[in-house]
């Protein structure tokens, strides 16, 4: 029986297979806790919900992961709208008529995918920081805007690229300079049929952005490691901290595919 | 008729706000926070005389450098396995399947890797390399076979950690593999499907004498991609102490102070071995295309 | 009822009976007993590295208790006296670097044997690990930017909201700078480096760390950095640290560190590593 001959779905199949998911996953948490207990590690759940939200005075204070959680939300929104410029501008470049243009956006391009966040991270907090006189939070900012605006450049020029040239030739024969073009005729077009695409650089930034934590910024990885470097909590800390992350790209993702099912274009 | 590149005025606006940065950045190095440059420092790190032999050897920068080629290369084909698998669990007719193909790669795909670096290092290593008692397995073998493993792998005192790394990676990428796998295998027209189930063939031999050899000349090209990309997601893996590249290059700062020349060095080093396989990566797709035309 | 007679062969299989069973009444009873004392010494870590013949060590670079010389080799104050226990144990030396803030965790899911690290002997470490008696003792030194922290000379003047401390993540001088300066903000890295270079690169007023690489830092930077305060704030003591429940272990250690430390070859070491600078042109 091939792919495409699936014995028609029924009930009874479907929560056959459901249950036997759920029995995989449950035996794998099982293992978890298994495979733990024998290196003698001791579980401490409790302690964990003093870091996420305390009551002070009657009223709910965000713990330190709660903190962290705004910061990484911070840059990562920060970077998302820089790194749209960025990659927009790169974009433009590479597909301008400008040699100087193209090579430059073409060597962004090429450095930035060709190394790794790590790397181009500590080169700008260490050694452009003190030169330009930037200090870390606008380092980390600078650094993953810098690192997605790659990628994003290469979405906002398939996109462009994808608007069919009677668009351009039309626009041209009504005496349209290029700028007007791209701002009337063609961005319009194109934004429509990237936003799925530029949202997802939305979960990427997010998770990209915990790798900050390397030169100190408190976003939520950081927090974690502080806190654990003080409690020991480590597997109850990471296992937290992963599932926050979850929630929140989880909750992107969403918002992602609503944007997709609303926005197809019909071609 | 020689052409002469035209130059715009975007062209002119451009080479003056490089120049006129650069200059800048330039300026400040020297005057303004007074680094000291010391390049002199940074080739000994790269390659020392082997006091055994009198040879020049690679030293703690180069030695990162295949360290992370080797993890890179065990890491991708540990995922390939997994990826195709997990591929295949996608795809899969049963319900089950498709479920536990979606979780893992949404799992995988939505978390920091970082995360994932630190929890699986403490989990996978101890689980699956004391299960399989490699680490005493290792140390007991002959000197020729532990050279092999040093040459292949890592030395026998990073082994288990090598591997560890080697396999959280792999776990990760293998995620981003299974959707190229499943791409790959959905791009294949209907038709051909359809024709399989005319003859009546199995599930197994369709995969093996239809779907696949077409398939696969349509995933090998993302896959290398990933090759390159597994190259620069293992910098993560320095979290770990593990002495590949981007950690030599922190231990490289914290001996000599030598920020600049330091991750300059572990840039260049980088960029060498991405974009040489990226050109090798190219000719591939260059090839495929024209065998498949 | 009749008692059927025994053949041959029967009273041949009864007299084997009554020896396996006198030999096994002679020996289970006290076997039980040593029983769970072997097990404890086969379990114990001495016993598991005596059987692999290698010592598994975990540290972190540390200057100068561990360090990369330049031919790639550890070297450094722990170092020699990791390589000597395991000279003593007979066994080899295995050194696995790892990431200070998890070193703790690593040695718990079985990593390594033991750390030899410089680690400081503290209530709330000891609640996951257990300690051997220490063998060194360090203190918590200071070094500060000239231009930021200028005029500062008590650590009261650095307990101000808007001064930055750098420090190791996961290692005492956090806790030192967050007891004397609890209302300055902190700012921790993985790597000692990379909090020295805050402080030089002025996003930091001072760095806190084991001395004496503070003062070492103040001498090599003088035009950016100066010693605030001389010599150290705290006195703590370092031991090595194991898993938690092997008495075994820690009696062999606790008994050779009496030993060397007798013997005066400690002091000797400590005073190479930590009051001369012969060994700094085999790292430079």
């Amino acid at each position: 029986m091939s792919i495409y001959q699936c014995p028609s779905p029924n009930a009874s199949t479907n929560t056959c297979d459901v249950l036997k998911y759920l029995i995989v996953m449950l035996a794998v948490l099982w293992l978890i806790s298994v495979g733990t207990e024998r290196l003698g590690y001791n579980w401490q759940w409790y302690r964990v919900p003093r870091y996420i939200f305390t009551f002070e005075d009657g009223h709910l204070a965000a713990g330190p992961l709660i903190l962290g959680l705004m910061v990484t939300l911070q840059i990562s929104g920060i970077s998302l709208l820089l790194s749209f410029a960025i990659g927009l501008t790169a974009a433009l470049f590479r597909l301008s008529d400008s040699h100087a243009a193209r090579f430059l956006a073409r060597c962004y391009l090429e450095i930035i995918r060709n190394t790794p966040l790590m790397v181009q991270l500590f080169f700008i907090y260490f050694v452009l920081g003190p030169v330009l006189g930037i200090e870390r939070f606008f380092s980390a900012v600078l650094a993953l805007s810098l690192f997605e605006g790659a990628y994003t450049s290469e979405i906002f020029r398939s996109g462009i690229v994808s608007i069919q040239k009677g668009q351009w030739e039309a626009a041209y024969s009504l005496g349209l300079g290029r700028f007007d073009t791209y701002r009337y005729i063609i961005m319009p077009q194109a934004i429509r049929r990237i936003l799925p695409p530029l949202t997802n650089q939305g979960i990427s930034l997010i998770k990209d952005s915990a790798l900050v934590s390397i030169i100190a910024v408190y976003d939520l990885t950081m927090q974690g490691q502080v806190i654990i470097a003080e409690t020991f909590l480590t597997f109850e800390l990471w296992f937290t901290i992963a599932a926050i992350y979850l929630a929140v790209t989880m909750t992107l993702s969403v918002l992602v595919n609503f944007l997709e099912n609303h926005l197809s274009v019909q071609v | 008729m020689i052409k002469v590149p035209k130059i715009t005025l975007l062209d002119v606006v451009i080479m003056l706000v490089v120049t006129g940065i650069l200059g800048y950045i330039g300026y400040r190095i020297t005057v303004g926070i007074h680094y000291k440059w010391n390049w002199s420092a940074i080739p000994q790190y790269l390659f020392r005389i082997d006091k055994n032999n009198g040879g020049w050897t690679a030293n703690l920068l180069l030695q990162g450098l295949f360290t992370t080629i080797r993890l890179s290369v065990w890491a991708t084909l540990l995922a390939t396995i997994l990826g195709t698998v997990a591929g295949f669990f996608r795809i899969s007719k049963s319900l089950f399947k498709r479920l536990l193909g979606r979780t893992f790669v949404e799992l995988m795909r939505n978390t920091p890797p970082l995360v994932l670096i630190f929890i699986f290092y403490f989990f996978v290593s101890d689980q699956i390399m004391s299960f399989l008692g490699v680490d005493d397995f290792i140390r007991n073998t002959s000197e020729r076979t532990q050279s092999v493993i040093t040459f292949l792998f890592a030395p026998p005192r990073f082994f288990s950690a090598f591997i560890s790394a080697a396999i959280t990676v792999a776990i990760f990428e293998a995620a981003y593999i299974t959707e190229i796998v499943r791409a790959g295998i959905q791009s294949i027209e209907k038709g051909q499907f359809e024709a399989c189930n005319a003859l009546g063939l199995s599930w197994r031999q369709q995969m093996q004498y239809v779907i696949l050899p077409q398939a696969i000349q349509r995933i090998l090209p993302p896959l290398a991609g990933q090759f390159i990309s597994t190259i620069k997601d293992s910098a993560i893996v320095s979290v770990i102490s593990i002495p590949e590249l981007c950690f030599q290059g922190m231990e490289l700062m914290a001996a000599t102070y030598l920020t600049f020349e330091c991750w300059i060095t572990i840039t260049v080093l980088y960029l060498t071995l991405t974009l040489s396989l990226s050109l090798a990566v190219e000719r591939l797709e260059i090839f495929f295309r024209r065998s498949t035309a | 009822m009749r008692i059927k007679p025994s053949s041959p062969e029967d009273i041949f299989a009864g007299v084997i009976l009554a020896v396996i069973t006198f030999f096994m009444v002679c020996f289970v009873s006290p076997v039980l007993a040593g029983d769970i004392q072997n097990k404890l010494v086969a379990e114990s870590t001495i016993e598991q590295v005596m059987k692999r013949g290698v010592l598994k060590v975990g540290m972190s670079t540390f200057v100068p208790w561990a360090m990369n010389d330049k031919q790639g080799q550890l070297v450094g104050f722990e170092i020699d006296v990791a390589k000597r226990l395991a000279a003593d144990l007979g066994v080899k030396v295995e050194f696995i670097p790892t990431k200070w803030a998890g070193v703790i965790p690593a040695l718990l899911t079985g990593k390594f044997d033991v750390i030899i690290g410089g680690m400081g002997i503290r209530p709330d470490r000891n609640q996951k690990v257990n300690f051997s008696i220490p063998y060194d003792y360090t203190g918590q030194a200071i070094v500060a930017n000239k231009k930021l922290a200028a005029g500062f000379k008590t650590l009261e003047d650095f307990n101000k909201p808007e001064v930055t401390i750098a420090a190791r993540l996961g290692s005492t001088s956090v806790t030192a700078a967050k007891q004397f300066m609890p209302r300055a903000k902190l700012t921790l890295f993985d790597d000692e480096s990379q909090a020295y270079q805050e402080v030089i690169n002025g996003n930091a007023h001072a760095m806190v760390g084991s001395a004496p690489t503070p003062a070492f830092q103040a001498l090599k930077y003088p035009e950016t950095l100066f010693s605030p305060i001389e010599g150290t704030f705290t006195k703590e003591p370092n031991g090595f640290a194991v898993r938690k429940g092997d008495y075994d272990t820690i009696n062999y250690f606790n008994n050779w560190i009496t030993v060397v430390t007798a013997e005066g070859w400690l002091k000797e070491i400590k005073h190479y590593w930590f009051e001369t600078k012969d060994w700094e042109s085999s790292i430079q």
